[in-house]
């Protein structure tokens, strides 16, 4: 049995009357990369936020590695994450973001040069984030997220502006980090992408959860990822949407 | 805590913002110093220390500083990736008003630095000596350092409070172009000698102030104060609210 990195307990976030996220509870073992599926709107942003001390739970609890975020020692060293393509400073060259995240977390600068490497920004790191791509951003991102070779990577829709040689890097990657015996979750509404990429998928609707367990047992009882994700995330109280689903 | 205060001035040094309103700052400085200079008789020591009262009055340039220390985090959302290596937002908080009021400060010192040789190379030029023995002169440059120091603390309180980069620059800029002076009209000298501005005023030793205004030490003490205030609700407010 893989060891548990993340462990989410009966998570709630709620907006006055909107529940974003309700009663959410799974388990994410090591080893493996697990998908995080949902239709926009369906909580995965605010659970993954709340998994990483950035928004406070309404009830419940979110643990990585056996404690709060805010009370892991050294956090870039065990979780990376990438949020959201934009968390740059339009103004400051790409490796000087790097040498921020690394001098705070008390990482040598060589890592700065490694990751880099490792992302293939090493020559654009020299400019300044205004003017990248979309997809350069999101490399910024992952090689921030992999400075302190964390054992748990959280990737919020990692896939947005990346092109398919920089899609088939990432699932490389992704692929890698598992084996090695990381844990990986990572959010997306691309379907064709997470069934070449999880093992397990975590599906959420409407905040709460409707499936959890290996991609092969839902594919097995659906015929497909996209039907299975349809069936579990469309709501049977709208008829039209329930319409389409049939 | 070291090692945040100086990724703090990592951040600063590494974006243009820090550079810009320095030399903003230098040239409203020297431009300042130029008026009394030009305007005012060369031989009396109060036209010197007027030239170099404009050391104060440019802790606007240290408010929008401070300000965008924080709100600028949120306006690029790099706030994230901040609270992701430091979950501890205090400590966050803490590194910040630190670093930025050092960084106040020496806005402040390479002022005054700049508006004293201004003023030395013009009356020398002109034929006549700098005041460089008289108190008044280094009270005004002095309290206009403190002035800095305190403004760019005041600023990562604003910034934090508001969080809305532009809300926050435009609000503290209608508090000191309006707000004060309302309040003069409706309360009186009384009440608005202890109000922020006036109190930098004071510091800085404006000639408006010094007849009026509080005493330089104790209006010191009260933007000190001011910025304990603003410090004190930003660590509250940033610990509770959620980073969307």
């Amino acid at each position: 049995m893989a060891s548990i990195d993340i462990s989410v307990r009966g998570l709630s976030k709620h907006f006055g009357p909107v529940r974003a996220v309700h009663d959410l509870t799974f388990d994410v073992p090591a080893g493996q990369v697990t998908g995080f599926l949902g239709p926009n709107g369906a909580g995965k942003t605010t659970t993954l936020r709340m998994l990483l001390g950035l928004v406070r739970p309404t009830a419940g609890q979110a643990l990585i590695c056996g404690r709060a975020y805010p009370d892991l020692p050294s956090p870039r060293r065990t979780v990376g994450a990438v949020l959201e393509a934009t968390g740059f400073h339009p103004g400051r060259r790409g490796r000087d973001h790097l040498r921020i995240a690394a001098y705070s977390a008390g990482l040598p600068l060589a890592r700065v040069e490694e990751v880099l490497d490792e992302v293939g920004l090493s020559d654009a790191a020299g400019r300044r984030v205004g003017g990248y791509s979309l997809g350069m951003r999101q490399r910024l991102g992952l090689a921030t997220a992999l400075l302190g070779d964390p054992q748990v990577l959280v990737l919020d829709e990692p896939a947005n502006g990346l092109d398919p040689a920089g899609m088939a890097w990432l699932r490389d990657l992704l692929r890698e980090r598992a084996a090695t015996g990381r844990t990986v979750i990572v959010s997306s509404h691309v379907l064709s992408e997470m069934a070449q990429t999880a093992d397990r998928v975590i599906i959420v609707a409407r905040g709460r959860l409707t499936f959890d367990g290996p991609l092969d047992r839902l594919e097995a009882e659906a015929g497909s990822l996209e039907e299975a994700f349809l069936r579990l995330t469309t709501d049977h109280d709208d008829a039209a949407a329930a319409a389409a689903a049939r | 805590m070291l090692t945040l205060i100086g990724n703090e001035w990592l951040k600063l040094r590494t974006t243009r913002g820090l550079w810009i309103l320095l030399a903003v700052q230098l040239t409203l400085i020297t431009v300042g110093a130029a008026g009394p200079l030009s305007n005012m008789p060369l031989d009396q020591a109060a036209t010197a220390i007027g030239a170099v009262a404009h050391v104060g009055l440019t802790s606007l340039v240290a408010l929008i500083l401070g300000i965008s220390a924080v709100a600028g985090e949120y306006r690029h959302k790099t706030i994230t990736d901040t609270y992701l290596g430091t979950p501890r937002r205090g400590r966050v908080v803490a590194a910040k008003l630190t670093a930025t009021t050092l960084v106040g400060a020496g806005l402040g010192v390479a002022g005054a630095a700049v508006s004293l040789a201004v003023t030395w190379v013009w009356l020398t030029a002109a034929g006549h000596t700098m005041p460089w023995s008289e108190p008044e002169l280094w009270r005004t440059a002095a309290g206009g350092v403190v002035w800095n120091a305190a403004f760019a603390a005041i600023g990562v309180g604003v910034g934090a409070l508001v969080r809305n980069l532009a809300v926050a620059v435009a609000a503290s800029l209608a508090w000191l172009a309006l707000v004060e002076g309302i309040v003069g009209q409706v309360a009186g000298r009384d009440v608005t000698r202890y109000l922020p501005f006036s109190a930098g005023t004071a510091v800085g030793r404006l000639p408006a102030s010094i007849a009026d205004g509080l005493p330089q030490s104790g209006a010191a003490a009260l933007l000190a104060g001011y910025a304990v205030l603003f410090a004190a609700a930003a660590v509250v407010f940033s610990t509770r609210r959620d980073v969307a």
